[in-house]
C-alpha cells in the first residue's frame, strides 16, 4: 500500500496563502486507509486552515470533498466543476492523486497535501513500515522472502557488510541488519547454501532510472476501435 | 447584543465524566457559567472534527472529560479519546494556534473535584489566551 | 414530515424556578416551530406529574420530546416508560440535567444562569429534531449453560451459586482430580477457542484428545494461579523446592518437615523470568504460626521483599514473630542465591542488619503465586484482555469486580491475582451469581444506540475492527466493514476513528453533535 503523510499545516496554509477559493479533495484508497487523506483528515484539515485563517483575521473559502480513487480520471471528472469552479485544488492523495488532477486539468493549479512516502506494510495499527522499493525486478524468493533493496540500508545483494554487529544495522542502531533476518529465515527454511551463492549486479534498468516507468497490459487496453467516441461516464 | 467570553465546550462522557459533573453540582462546587457541557457516550466517540469546530464556531476552549483510564465504562474509551485530543493539539500546534486550548481530562464518577478543577483551568487558559484571532468570528 | 416537540420544564420541586424564569423559558420553547407542546410541572420524577403530560403528548400528536430537569440517568427509566406508552420512541427523548448543569453550579448568578438554561434548551431541540427512533432487538439465548474455567475453590463456589440462579454450570477442569459441584464435570479439559457473543458463546472445548464444540450463554473465568509453574534460578538451585499450598498439605498430613524451613517470596528475586503478582503472605503467616506450634524446634525462616499481609493478618505477623519464626528482608541487590554446589544454603543480604547471611535449610518453600500460564492461552481464546502481570484483567473494578470488559465473561479467584481461599471463594459466589442472573435473563438486548456503517464509504482498512473492544466490527461478505451488532455496546470508537467517516453512532452522528455544540456556542453568558 501507498503510504503517504500529511504535510506539516503551516506549509500547507502557506502554498494556499495567495488563493480565495480553495478545494480540498481526499482519496478512499490508500491514503485513508494509512490515516492521512481519507474523509476525516480532509474535514480536520479544512476546519483547522479555517481557525488558523481566524487567527491571522484572513479570508479563504474552503470545500472539503472526497472521491473513490484520486489517481483514476472517471472518478476526478466526478468532482470537474469543484475542482474548476475553485482557485487552487488541494490533493490530500498521494502525488499520484495529485498528478491526475494536475493532468487533467493542466491550466489549473493542483498542489499535493501529502507527503508520498513509501510502499508499507501496517506492522500494527498506526505503524506502517517500508518494505519494497519498486524496483521492478523482485529477487526475494533467494533471499528468505525478505527484500534487502528496501529493508538493507546499503541494499546490499550480497550481506551482511561488516557494520550488521549483533543483527544491528550500523546506519541506524535502532534498525534490524535485514541480512541477520534473511540468514534466520534461510536457516529456518533450510535453504541457507543460498546465502553463499553471489549474486552478480542487479539489473537496475528496471527500477527507476530513465524517465518514467510504465507498466502495459496490451490485452487490457481498449483499441482505437473500442475507444472512439466513448467516455466512461459513472 | 454582546458576545460575552469566554466560550469553553467541554465534552463529556455519559458514565464518569458526567456522573463527576453531576456530583460536583451536587456537591455544591461553583463552576463558571461559560463552560457548556455536551454528553456523547464515550470519549472514544470523539472525533477531532468535534474538538476543531467547536473552535471554529467559536469556542475559546475546548475539554473533554471522560473515565480513568485504567477504570474506563468501555475499556479503552478514554485511551482512545487522549489520542483523538493528542492529535487535535498536534493539528493545533502546526496551524500555530496554542495547543492548550484543547486538553483532556479524566475523572472517576466519585471525583467531585474533577470537573469543577477542569472547568476552572480551562477557563483561566481562555482568559489567558482569549479568542482566537481577537474574537470576531 | 416535520418533528412535533413537546417540552417539559421541571421546577424541581421549585429548585429550578427558584433560579429561573420559567416562563422566558417556555417562550424560548414556544419560538421553534417544531415545538408544538410547552409543559411545566412540579417535580417530573413524581409519576403522578406525567399523567397530564402524556395525555397532551398524545392530544398534540408529539413524537419527541425535550424533559429539562435532573440526571438523566435519575428520571429517565419512569419519563420513557410514561413516554413509550404515549406512543413516543424512548430514543426521541432528550433530557437536559439543567438542575446540575445550570441551578445548582450557578446559583446566585441569575442573568447568566437563565442564558445559559435557554441556550441548553435551544440546543436540546436542535438535538431532538436530528434524532431518529431506534429499537432494542432480543435474541433467545440459545442455552442456558453457565461454563465455569477451572474448579478450584472460586470456580467450585461459582458453581453452586450459578446453579442456585437455575443455570446449567458445566465446570472444565484441568486435571482429572475428582471434586463434587453441581452441574457436568469435564475432566481433562480445556478451552481452546471461542465465537459469538455475550448470551451466545460457541466455546471450542478439547477434552482429552477430542475437541467439540459447546454452547455457552455465560463463561466464569476461575483458573486461579499458576500453582505448578515454579521457574527460576532458586527453583531450578534447588530441586525439592515447593510451593505454599504443597508445604501446608504436607504440615496437615502431620510428617514433620525435613530440617529447618526456609520460606522465600518468589523463585526468581530479580523478577528476570516469572512476574509475580503478588505473594500469598496471610497464608504465609498461617503456615508458620501452624508449623511453629507443631513443631516448635524447626528453625523457621521467612525472606521477603516486602510483606503485605491484608486488615487483621498483621497481628500474625507479629504473632509469628513472638513464636519464634525469623524474618528477613532484602532488596533487589541482595537477592536471595542458592550456589547449586551448596544446595541447601541460601544466602542473602538482610536489609537491616546490613549483613550478609547464610542461611541451612532442609525445605524451601516459595510463597509466590506466578500467574497462571492457561491465563495466556485463555485469553487468546476468548479474546480477553490481560493485566501486565499475566493476570486476567478485569472491567471497572467499582462496578464489575468480577467481570471482563467483556460481556457475559465473569472472572474470579486467583484468575485476577493470588488470594486466599476465603477471598477466592467470596469472589466465585459474586461471579457464579451474576453469570447466573445474566444467562436466567434468557434473552439478549441488543441494539438501540449502535454503530452503523455506510458500505459506500467504506475502505475495509480494519482500523475500526483493531479498535473496537468488543469485536463488534469486522469485515463482511461484500469486503466492507459491517457491525455485529449484538456485540455492540454503543461507545462509537468506531465511529471516531474510521478515517473514512463510514461508520455513524445512531443518534450520535457528527451532525447531532456538532449542531448541539454550534447551538450551545451561539448563547451569550
Amino acid at each position: 500500500m501507498i503510504v503517504a503523510k500529511r504535510k506539516p499545516l503551516g506549509e500547507i496554509a502557506e502554498m494556499l496563502a495567495s488563493y480565495k477559493k480553495v478545494t480540498v479533495i481526499g482519496c478512499r484508497s490508500c491514503v485513508a486507509i494509512c490515516l492521512a487523506g481519507g474523509e476525516k483528515e480532509v474535514k480536520m484539515l479544512v476546519s483547522a486552515l479555517k481557525i488558523r485563517n481566524r487567527k491571522e483575521g484572513k479570508r479563504q473559502d474552503f470545500e472539503g470533498l472526497v472521491v473513490e480513487r484520486q489517481c483514476e480520471k472517471e472518478w476526478v471528472k466526478e468532482v470537474e466543476d469543484k475542482i474548476l469552479g475553485s482557485d487552487i485544488t488541494l490533493s490530500m492523495a498521494c502525488s499520484l492523486g495529485a498528478q491526475t488532477i494536475g493532468d487533467m486539468y493542466p491550466k489549473h493549479l493542483t498542489f499535493p497535501g501529502l507527503n508520498t512516502g513509501i510502499f508499507g506494510v501496517p506492522e500494527e495499527q498506526g505503524v506502517w513500515s517500508e518494505k519494497c522499493v519498486g524496483c521492478g525486478d523482485c529477487i526475494i524468493h533467494t533471499t528468505g522472502g525478505i527484500c534487502p533493496i528496501s529493508r538493507c540500508a546499503k541494499s546490499m545483494l550480497n550481506g551482511p557488510c561488516g557494520g550488521s554487529a549483533d543483527r544491528k544495522c550500523e546506519v541506524n542502531l535502532e534498525v534490524e541488519c535485514a541480512w541477520a533476518a534473511i540468514y534466520d529465515r534461510l536457516k529456518l527454511q533450510n535453504r541457507l547454501d543460498l546465502i553463499e551463492r553471489i549474486t552478480p549486479a542487479k539489473d537496475w534498468s528496471t527500477s527507476h532510472s530513465g524517465g518514467r516507468r510504465v507498466f502495459v497490459r496490451e490485452d487490457a487496453k481498449l483499441t482505437q476501435h473500442q475507444k472512439k467516441g466513448k467516455e466512461v461516464v459513472l | 447584543m454582546t458576545d460575552r467570553r469566554p466560550k469553553i465546550v467541554g465534552f463529556c462522557c455519559e458514565k464518569h465524566g458526567a456522573d463527576a459533573a453531576v456530583l460536583a453540582a451536587r456537591s455544591g462546587k461553583h463552576i463558571d457559567a461559560s463552560v457548556r457541557l455536551v454528553q456523547v457516550p464515550c470519549t472514544g466517540r470523539i472525533d477531532g472534527i468535534h474538538l476543531l469546530s467547536a473552535l471554529e464556531e467559536g469556542a475559546d476552549a475546548v475539554f473533554v472529560l471522560g473515565c480513568l483510564e485504567k477504570n474506563c465504562y468501555y475499556d479503552t474509551g478514554s485511551i482512545e479519546g487522549r489520542k483523538r485530543v493528542g492529535y487535535v493539539k498536534q493539528v493545533l500546534a502546526e496551524a500555530g494556534i496554542e495547543k492548550e486550548r484543547v486538553e483532556m481530562f479524566n475523572a472517576a464518577s466519585t471525583n467531585a473535584w474533577a470537573f469543577p478543577e477542569a472547568a476552572a483551568k480551562m477557563v483561566e487558559v481562555a482568559k489567558r489566551l482569549g479568542p482566537i484571532g481577537g474574537g470576531e468570528k | 414530515m416535520k418533528a412535533m416537540v413537546q417540552v417539559v420544564l421541571c421546577r424541581c420541586c421549585i429548585e429550578v424556578s427558584k433560579l429561573l424564569d420559567m416562563e422566558r423559558l417556555q417562550k424560548v420553547a414556544s419560538e421553534s416551530n417544531n415545538v408544538v407542546s410547552t409543559v411545566a410541572v412540579d417535580a417530573v420524577c413524581d409519576g403522578r406529574n406525567l399523567a397530564p403530560v402524556m395525555a397532551e403528548a398524545k392530544l398534540k400528536e408529539v413524537d419527541r420530546a425535550v424533559v429539562l430537569a435532573c440526571h438523566k440517568k435519575d428520571i429517565s427509566p419512569a419519563v420513557v416508560k410514561a413516554y413509550r406508552r404515549a406512543g413516543v420512541n424512548e430514543y426521541l427523548v432528550e433530557f437536559v440535567n439543567i438542575r446540575e448543569e445550570v441551578v445548582l453550579p450557578h446559583m446566585g448568578d441569575h442573568e447568566s444562569a437563565q442564558k445559559k438554561a435557554e441556550t441548553k434548551l435551544r440546543a436540546a431541540i436542535s438535538r431532538a429534531v436530528l434524532l431518529s427512533p431506534l429499537e432494542k432487538l432480543t435474541e433467545q439465548m440459545a442455552t442456558r449453560n453457565v461454563v465455569i474455567i477451572g474448579a478450584g475453590v472460586a470456580g467450585q463456589a461459582a458453581a453452586s451459586e450459578a446453579a442456585r440462579t437455575g443455570a446449567h454450570t458445566i465446570l472444565l477442569e484441568k486435571t482429572g482430580r475428582s471434586l463434587k459441584a453441581p452441574g457436568v464435570i469435564l475432566p481433562h479439559s480445556q478451552v481452546v477457542g471461542a465465537k459469538g457473543y455475550g448470551g451466545n458463546f460457541t466455546l471450542r472445548i478439547r477434552a482429552g484428545e477430542k475437541s467439540e464444540d459447546l454452547g455457552a450463554a455465560a463463561v466464569v473465568v476461575a483458573t486461579g494461579g499458576g500453582w505448578t509453574s515454579l521457574r527460576g534460578p532458586l527453583a531450578k538451585a534447588v530441586k525439592d523446592a515447593m510451593p505454599l499450598y504443597r508445604f501446608y498439605e504436607v504440615l496437615l498430613s502431620g510428617s514433620p518437615p525435613n530440617g529447618p524451613v526456609v520460606i522465600v517470596d518468589t523463585p526468581d528475586p530479580v523478577g528476570k523470568t516469572v512476574r509475580v503478582q503478588d505473594y500469598a503472605w496471610d497464608e504465609t503467616l498461617e503456615t508458620v504460626i501452624e508449623l511453629k506450634k507443631k513443631h516448635p524446634d524447626t528453625l523457621v525462616t521467612v525472606v521477603f521483599q516486602e510483606m503485605r499481609a491484608f486488615g487483621l493478618s498483621e497481628l500474625a505477623y507479629k504473632e509469628a514473630a513472638d513464636i519464634g519464626v525469623r524474618f528477613v528482608r532484602y532488596d533487589r541487590n541482595g537477592s536471595p542465591k542458592v550456589d547449586p554446589k551448596q544446595p541447601n544454603t541460601l544466602t542473602v543480604k538482610d536489609l537491616s542488619l546490613g549483613e550478609v547471611l547464610s542461611i541451612r535449610f532442609g525445605t524451601l518453600v516459595f510463597a509466590s503465586i506466578p500467574p497462571n500460564e492457561d491465563n495466556k492461552l485463555l485469553a487468546d481464546a476468548l479474546r480477553i484482555s490481560m493485566t501486565a502481570d499475566g493476570g486476567t484483567r478485569r472491567g471497572s473494578i467499582q462496578r464489575w469486580p468480577v467481570t471482563t470488559p467483556k460481556p457475559g465473561v465473569f472472572v474470579c479467584g486467583s484468575a485476577l491475582f493470588p488470594k486466599s481461599k476465603a477471598e477466592a471463594k467470596v469472589e466465585g459466589q459474586a461471579a457464579g451469581a451474576m453469570a447466573g442472573a445474566f444467562v436466567m435473563r434468557g434473552v439478549v438486548e441488543y441494539g438501540g444506540v449502535v454503530a452503523e456503517v455506510t458500505q459506500d464509504k467504506c475502505s475495509a482498512c480494519l482500523t475500526c475492527v483493531r479498535t473496537c473492544p468488543y469485536e463488534a466490527p469486522f469485515i463482511g461478505t461484500a469486503s466492507k466493514a459491517e457491525i455485529r451488532i449484538q456485540a455492540c455496546q454503543g461507545c462509537g470508537m468506531c465511529v471516531g476513528i474510521c478515517p473514512s467517516k463510514a461508520i455513524e453512532l445512531r443518534n450520535y452522528t457528527d451532525e447531532q453533535i456538532m449542531t448541539e455544540t454550534r447551538t450551545l456556542l451561539g448563547g451569550d453568558f
